[in-house]
């Protein structure tokens, strides 16, 4: 299951964060979104891995916690999207479908021309359709 | 499609009329930035959303290409024809048939003919305004999307031989 989602601008200024837990740890998931903006960093800046994914979007497992897996995703615009799962073994093919809508939704909310860029995102039915992408991944592992 | 094409192109010429013609009647300048704004957004949104698939850049060159090739296709069904660079920061970019153009026909000097040259030297010289008011927003278009790639450059237009033109991009160090 997905906790948490976030879309992060390219001065690391906070664009859309929403965790999906009835508990309160909203505060915990938000802290765990920005350690990861380290780890992006390191990753984009040393490249020590292998060259065929030097520049992928998709930038895989950023780290493990004890309960949560983060993944994250860059785009050619420098625009982050991170996602914290409880899912302990979350295929990387599911990951970048999920990613691959997510940046799809987050296209189409910042073509809206009220939007203003670099600010965060308040459209509503981003929102919903965000929260459509995120149950969708769950269910994707079941079936 | 046609019809498409025809709509955008009725769109982007009665767009610089408003702001020439009406809003900013006498400050073309101001009319020139703001038609170079509204392709600024346009060109930022646009580039989000066809670099979706693609890995990312890893130099200005990349990025350069991307313009020329995709973006271009993406716009006007066809990839600019000539690029040059000098290697610091500025790069040529020529399309030797500019769609948004191709439907704009004023050659001063063939109509020499039947006017007076103050005339035809008067109605040269509005057209070449207007022409390069219609220019603004694919310039426009080209900074807001190279902008939002991470790239800030300064774009203007030459559009001395209708209807080829070229775009000059001026990287920001």
């Amino acid at each position: 299951m997905i906790v948490c989602v976030a879309v992060v601008g390219h001065q690391n200024n906070p664009l859309y964060l929403q965790s999906f837990t009835e508990a309160d740890d909203a505060l915990k998931l938000h802290h765990i979104v920005h350690c990861s903006l380290d780890v992006i960093d390191e990753r984009v800046n040393n490249p020590k891995r292998s060259a065929p994914t030097l520049n992928e979007t998709f930038l895989g497992l950023l780290y493990p916690t004890e309960n949560y897996k983060v993944y994250g995703y860059l785009t050619n615009t420098k625009v982050k999207f991170i996602m914290v799962t409880t899912d302990l073994d979350v295929k990387d093919a599911d990951a970048r479908n999920f990613f691959r809508k997510f940046h799809a939704a987050y296209v189409d909310a910042v073509s809206n021309p009220f939007h203003v860029p670099g600010k965060k995102i308040a459209s509503r039915s981003f929102g919903a359709r965000v929260s459509t992408i995120v149950k969708s991944f769950g269910s994707g592992i079941t079936s | 499609m046609a019809i498409a094409e025809s709509c955008v192109d009725a769109v982007v010429m009665e767009m610089v009329a408003v702001y020439c013609g009406g809003l900013y009647a006498a400050k073309p300048e101001l009319a020139a930035r703001r038609i170079e704004a509204i392709g600024f957004q346009v060109g930022h949104q646009l580039s989000e959303r066809y670099t979706m698939e693609r890995p990312r850049f890893s130099d200005h060159l990349e990025a350069i290409k991307f313009i020329c090739k995709d973006f271009w296709s993406e716009l006007f069904k066809k990839q600019i024809d000539n690029l040059k660079t000098n290697h610091r920061g500025t790069f040529v970019l020529q399309d030797n048939r500019f769609r948004w153009l191709t439907r704009v026909s004023l050659d001063p000097y063939t109509e020499n003919t039947d006017s007076t040259e103050n005339d035809s030297a008067a109605l040269g010289d509005t057209a070449a305004q207007t022409t390069t008011m219609l220019l603004y927003f694919p310039c426009g278009l080209i900074r807001g999307a190279l902008t939002n790639l991470g790239i800030p450059c300064s774009v203007s237009a030459d559009m001395s031989n209708l209807p080829a033109c070229s775009f000059v991009v001026r990287i920001k160090t």
